[in-house]
């Protein structure tokens, strides 16, 4: 503002009236003026795994609006407060804008030819040195399936290392290993339609009010449903609930071997169902046997009563859902806890049928992606690595020799950090993720990122507090400015568009990685003239086709025609009216092609609370953030409504220790000390239960968190360790 | 004194603002080519969330929230900043947090409120401009930033905090129920927003409500709805958790200390006391420096009154203040100082040429400085500000002029013997006592508004009222009590007048105003 501007607004000649106009948008209506944008972009959120189809509204080349979309089935229109201010993330001051190189220690600005020429030359001088397996890559959930699918080949088959993960090992890796170890396959069974039609919803570790808000309103939508919710803390979610299940922390698989328990015994269960398309319940039958309501209501906390009803209403149900997030995953018996949920749906054969399903809500908006197509933890397709025939097959699509295809999976992600330790990495190629604030145990992490000779972060913004450690920096890209396609946690394939083009010279990361491909001359075998997403996806359909996850009939223009559309959607069927479910024949992808059963014991978790680290130490989220706060940091609203981190603890626990609300404390365990939080004095906690969101780098949770994880997933033991509080020093 | 609201804006024959649906001209515009070509977009599904009809006379629109549905995403808040293209910072739709229980019987309940459209609106009955009207068709409070002087005096009337001051209009605004919205059969932002619909507009009908409210509109962490009759009925649980409070219930922060308001009132009360001690020296006789002290007078009112503009958004609009004398106290308190100036003015002019008529002109200006003092202090005593809700911020202001003007006369050389002082004397006792009393009474409440603020004057604010009582005894009391010339009596002044502006000070800073709950976190602020 010029100085007669300043001397107008000063006097109040000036009340900036055109700024603070409202206009009709022929679209959304009477708005503000400031938000009437020249073109509307269809697209899907990039936040979380709901799926929500959006608008952004685009201003002379500038995301200046978003709205949801009224027609998609996932959200009928309804945004959650993240989604709803999306398009500031766009134009963040910390988006990464050039391609930086760290030299003499600093990191300077380099040109993309520069900066790929010098990662190609030292991962392969690192692969040279010391074997092909010594670079490691560590992915995401962020990008598209198309970006996901051209990634694979490109560090399985081009750089030639199977060290290759997703940060989505720290997300839902065990609704995976439990998917494929009870029903053969990766692939939620469900559809979101089952929140809307089931008798009993029974919610375990997910608090989706805060976390996947939209799923609210399809559960409000079912005015029959009996909500069940299982959570060591009052959640929001746990507050929405008809009968809520406040279980000692750790404790779910108790409960569910006990709700298994009283379901034999009253008879309240499929036989029929049970035989023929399970395996394993005569073992189960017996090893529950000691699941008695006593000793489970000893283990869990819950009265017996409480257990009773709970088993009585999920049993009475026809139709039961049980949903799931990381109070499920984000632990050391993880997978095994999901595999005890199928139990609980199988023996009333809840699957496969309207309304029922064992069902893991996602994080990420494309975690399901990498999932299907990613060549990390599994081959495309859902195929297996140690599957002879499945390599075959894809040797065959993709016109290469077999023994290239790797007959085991690589190091997963906590393990790669751990390979760098022992000099085993060397070089790390990081995307879209940002570990010095997600991963555990901070400490361990970055005795592990020092260790490495090279490592390159390529991510769409920066600084963020791993980006600063890189030797080389990537610009990549974002939600918003590249095209693609993202599945949700139903399955849902629905299209992501470019509304804006990125920043400064920052690239769309399917760009870079086929630029890479260049440099490692394999691109004409990998990728035979692909210039755009497009050509990804055409492939990644093929090798699809037969597959649990079949894209084969679906086409961006079917996507934009329905909004999303799940799979598997085979060439030529027609698109479904109504959601669609896996398993509904009761066929299994295990080999007798029936779903298997588990024992799973009842352990208490690692970490015990004890004298100097009397509380469990709880993690999670609040519905202002999205994970680092890479994004919603930058968000003025978001932040203003959530501008810091605290730490929940009962009041019984603050008049112990003298502490009163808001007073800054410092949460310590034998991992490190997370300094001055804010403290909420709260009924919302039990007692020797604390509780912190990890969205905040600037008092980051996983300072003090445990890195145990589970054996079977690699999933870290987020929700619970030992630690202490104390009043912060002035 | 009871203010007939509403009949008032009927009779100042307010235009219709926004014309019944039904007789609304013209087709819904068509969507150009501007719209995204593959999916064109139907109107929203919104049936459900607005009235079907306009109001008929004696309704209006309301909102209906619904506690137990809302699951606290605070979407609402965010859909709110967008539609009104409003800075981060100013949310004229707002989530609090109120809790009760013990864990595991617990909950934690969400509060979501943008303006309630009350039926006696205390924004609009106090505003001084006439800024806000209360539509007659569907009885949304309006406010017009083209009229607003940004005054800010709504955001201290509304108990429940809806008017927000943006400085970077330098006027206040506020929900409106998107009625540009529902004119086209859309619902509010908030409600469109809402994923578990639990945001509604209804049509109630005002007789009706008048004699229901108490019922529908009242919810633990809101003020009583008693205070301005809002019209937003809320949903609650059918079974609170016991000892449910506001989850900010612990987080009391002091409010701005408008310094051009301190400046202005204390010396407005000043320049009132001191003519009054000239005008009494007259009347006893004394004709030493009278005209002296009384232009040095009129120039301190003067300064305080130029000072009080800069507190306004707008300044150059500062007389349009005038305009609702009827019925706001601030615009008679604008009145009664430009009055109390002019025959101030005149007064002093008589007295510098030593003109006959004085006495009758001087007691003019008393009277106008009492009258003025008076409404001054009644703008303060709203029921939104329970802290400044008494008699003892009259007592306060009063007593601030009955011994800062005799001491100013005094050490502008008036003398009456030790008169001028002894009044000092006795009026700083009694703001003592003013102040000590004021204290012992917020300490002793159960109001939250008020025991808050006992707390804050006992804690983060306890020196600075300690120091406040120190120089109110010394330049009031102790020091005109050995006072032998000017330049003590100088010195007294200034201690004096540093105690009241101090006192001043802490009665902004100290006042707790009504308000919905908020967040535990308080907004944008990094933890201390």
């Amino acid at each position: 503002m010029n100085m007669k501007g300043m001397l107008q607004r000063k006097f109040g000649l000036n009340i900036l009236s055109e700024k603070y106009s409202y206009g009709l948008d022929p679209v959304v209506g009477h708005t503000s003026a400031q938000k009437i944008p020249d073109q509307w972009v269809a697209t899907t959120c990039g936040y979380c795994s709901v799926g929500c189809g959006m608008f952004i509204g685009v201003k002379q080349g500038r995301a200046i609006s978003v709205r949801g979309n009224p027609h998609h089935p996932v959200n009928q229109g309804k945004l959650c407060p993240k989604g709803l201010s999306e398009h500031y993330t766009l134009a963040a001051e910390n988006r990464a804008k050039y391609p930086l190189l760290r030299k003499n220690g600093k990191l300077e600005r380099v040109s993309w030819d520069e900066a790929l020429d010098v990662m190609v030359a030292k991962f392969r001088g690192v692969q040279e040195k010391y074997g092909p397996d010594a670079l490691g890559v560590i992915s995401t959930g962020q990008l598209v399936t198309e970006e996901f699918y051209a990634l694979g080949k490109l560090v399985q088959l081009g750089f030639g290392t199977k060290n290759y993960d997703g940060n989505t090992t720290l997300c839902m890796a065990s609704a995976v290993a439990g998917y494929k170890r009870s029903f053969g396959s990766d692939g939620p069974p469900g559809a979101y339609e089952d929140l809307e039609q089931a008798d009993v919803v029974f919610l375990i570790g997910a608090n989706i009010a805060d976390n996947h808000p939209i799923l609210c309103q399809r559960l409000q939508a079912n005015p029959r449903k009996t909500l069940i919710v299982a959570d060591p803390r009052v959640t929001k979610t746990a507050m929405m609930a008809d009968l809520f299940l406040p279980l000692k922390p750790g404790a779910d698989i108790a409960l569910i071997n006990g709700m298994v328990h009283i379901l034999i015994g009253a008879g309240l269960i499929d036989r029929d169902y049970i035989e023929k398309h399970t395996s394993g319940f005569e073992e189960l039958e017996k090893f529950v046997q000691k699941y008695t309501p006593e000793y489970v209501s000893e283990v869990t906390g819950l009265s017996r009563e409480l257990l009773y009803k709970a088993a009585l209403r999920y049993g009475h149900a026809e139709r039961a859902f049980i949903g799931w997030t990381m109070g499920v995953n984000h632990s050391v018996k993880g997978t095994e806890t999901v595999n005890a949920i199928n139990n609980l749906a199988l023996i009333r054969g809840n699957i496969g049928r309207v309304g029922a399903s064992p069902f893991s809500i996602t994080g990420q908006c494309n975690a399901m992606g990498t999932r299907e197509a990613g060549f990390a933890s599994s081959l495309p397709g859902y195929r297996k690595f140690e599957n002879a025939e499945h390599r075959s097959e894809l040797a065959a699509l993709w016109n290469i020799e077999e023994q290239r295809i790797p007959a085991s999976r690589g190091l997963a992600y906590p393990d790669i950090l751990e390979a760098a330790v022992n000099q085993k990495v060397r070089a790390l190629w990081v995307i879209a993720t940002n570990p010095v604030v997600s991963f555990p145990n901070l400490a361990a992490l970055q005795h592990s990122l020092n260790a490495l000779e090279f490592f390159v972060v390529q991510d769409g913004f920066h600084p963020t507090p791993t980006t600063e450690l890189a030797d080389l920096v990537l610009p990549a890209a974002v939600w918003g400015e590249k095209e693609g396609t993202y599945t949700n946690s139903e399955r849902r394939v629905s299209k992501v568009n470019r509304a804006v083009a990125p920043p400064g010279e920052a690239r769309p990361d399917f760009e870079i990685f086929l630029d890479v491909a260049k440099r490692l001359n394999c691109y004409d075998e990998l990728f035979p003239g692909w210039t755009q997403p497009a050509d990804a996806f055409e492939e990644w359909k093929r090798v699809s086709a037969g597959r649990l996850c079949d894209y084969s009939g679906i086409s961006y223009e079917l996507l934009e025609e329905h909004g999303g559309v799940q799979w598997p959607l085979p060439a030529g069927t027609p698109v479904p009216v109504r959601s669609t479910r896996l398993y509904g024949d009761g066929k299994f992808e295990t080999e007798d092609g029936k779903a298997k059963l588990f024992c799973i014991e009842w352990e208490p978790f690692p970490e015990q609370p004890r004298q100097d680290f009397p509380f469990i130490l709880n993690t999670g989220r609040t519905v202002e953030h999205w994970h680092t706060r890479t994004k919603t940091a930058q968000v003025p609203l978001l932040e203003r409504m959530s501008p810091n981190a605290w730490l929940e603890m009962n009041p019984k626990d603050a008049d112990r220790l003298k502490l009163k609300p808001h007073d800054a404390v410092d949460v310590v365990s034998m991992r490190g000390r997370v300094r001055r939080v804010e403290l909420r004095v709260t009924e919302m906690i039990a007692p020797g239960q604390v509780f912190m969101p990890f969205h905040f780098a600037e008092t980051n949770a996983n300072q003090v968190t445990q890195n145990a994880f589970d054996p079977i997933s690699r999933e870290p033991n987020y929700k619970q360790c030992a630690v202490n509080v104390e009043k912060a020093h002035a | 004194m009871s203010l007939p609201l509403l009949e008032k804006v009927k009779e100042d024959g307010v235009t219709y603002l926004l014309t019944p649906l039904s007789a609304r001209p013209g087709p819904r515009p068509e969507p150009s080519e501007r719209l995204y070509e593959i999916a064109p977009i139907a109107p929203l599904p919104s049936a459900a969330r607005i009235p079907q009809r306009s109001p008929e006379p004696g309704e209006q629109y309301r909102f209906h929230f619904d506690m137990t549905a809302c699951v606290g995403c605070k979407c609402c808040v965010v859909a709110c900043n967008e539609q009104n293209g409003n800075p981060a910072d100013i949310n004229w739709r707002r989530v609090g947090e109120i809790e009760g229980g013990w864990y595991p019987d617990t909950q934690r309940l969400h509060l979501s409120m943008g303006c309630n459209h009350c039926l006696e609106p205390s924004c609009l009955l106090g505003c001084p401009v006439d800024a806000y009207k209360k539509d007659p068709v569907t009885g949304v409070v309006l406010h017009n930033p083209d009229a607003c002087i940004g005054c800010q005096y709504c955001t201290w009337n509304c108990s429940y905090g809806v008017p927000q001051y943006n400085p970077e209009r330098g006027v206040v605004g506020k929900c409106d129920m998107c009625h540009g919205r529902l004119a086209e059969g859309r619902e509010p932002a908030c409600a469109n927003a809402c994923p578990t619909g639990a945001i509604r507009i209804e049509i109630v009908n005002i007789a009706d409500w008048k004699q229901e409210f108490a019922a529908g509109a009242n919810a633990p962490g809101l003020p009583s709805a008693d205070d301005s009759i809002s019209t937003t009925l809320i949903t609650l649980p059918r079974r609170l958790p016991p000892g449910t409070v506001k989850a900010d219930s612990h987080r009391v922060r002091p409010e701005a200390p408008h310094w051009p308001l301190v400046m202005m009132t204390v010396l407005t009360q000043l320049s009132a006391g001191a003519f009054a001690a000239i005008s009494l020296a007259q009347l006893l006789g004394g004709t030493l420096r009278l005209g002296a002290a009384a232009l040095a007078s009129l120039l301190v009112g003067g300064l305080a009154l130029g000072a009080s503009t800069m507190h306004l958004g707008r300044p150059v609009h500062a007389y349009r203040a005038l305009k609702m004398w009827r019925r706001s106290w601030l615009s008679r308190e604008v009145l009664m100082f430009s009055l109390f100036s002019a025959v101030a003015g005149l007064y002093a002019g008589l007295l510098w040429f030593k003109l006959p008529g004085g006495p009758v002109l001087g007691a003019l200006t008393v009277l106008l400085g009492i009258l003025g003092v008076t409404a001054s202090a009644r703008i303060y005593m709203v029921r939104a500000r329970p802290a400044w809700n008494t008699r003892h911020t009259l007592a306060e202001f009063y007593l601030g002029g009955a011994l800062l003007g005799p001491l100013f006369a005094q050490s502008i050389g008036i003398s009456l013997g030790r008169v001028l002082l002894w009044a000092t004397v006795i009026a700083a006792t009694a703001q003592l006592l003013n102040v000590v009393t004021k204290f012992f009474s917020l300490v002793r409440s159960d109001v939250f508004e008020l025991r808050s603020s006992a707390l804050l004057l006992s804690t983060t604010l306890a020196s600075r009222l300690k120091l406040r009582a120190a120089l109110l005894i010394s330049g009031g009391i102790i020091l005109p009590l050995f006072v032998h010339d000017r330049s003590g009596a100088l010195v007294a002044l200034a201690v004096a007048l540093a105690g009241e502006l101090l006192g001043r000070y802490l009665f902004f800073v100290s006042v707790v105003p009504k308000n919905m709950a908020a967040s535990y976190l308080a907004a944008g602020k990094k933890v201390a």
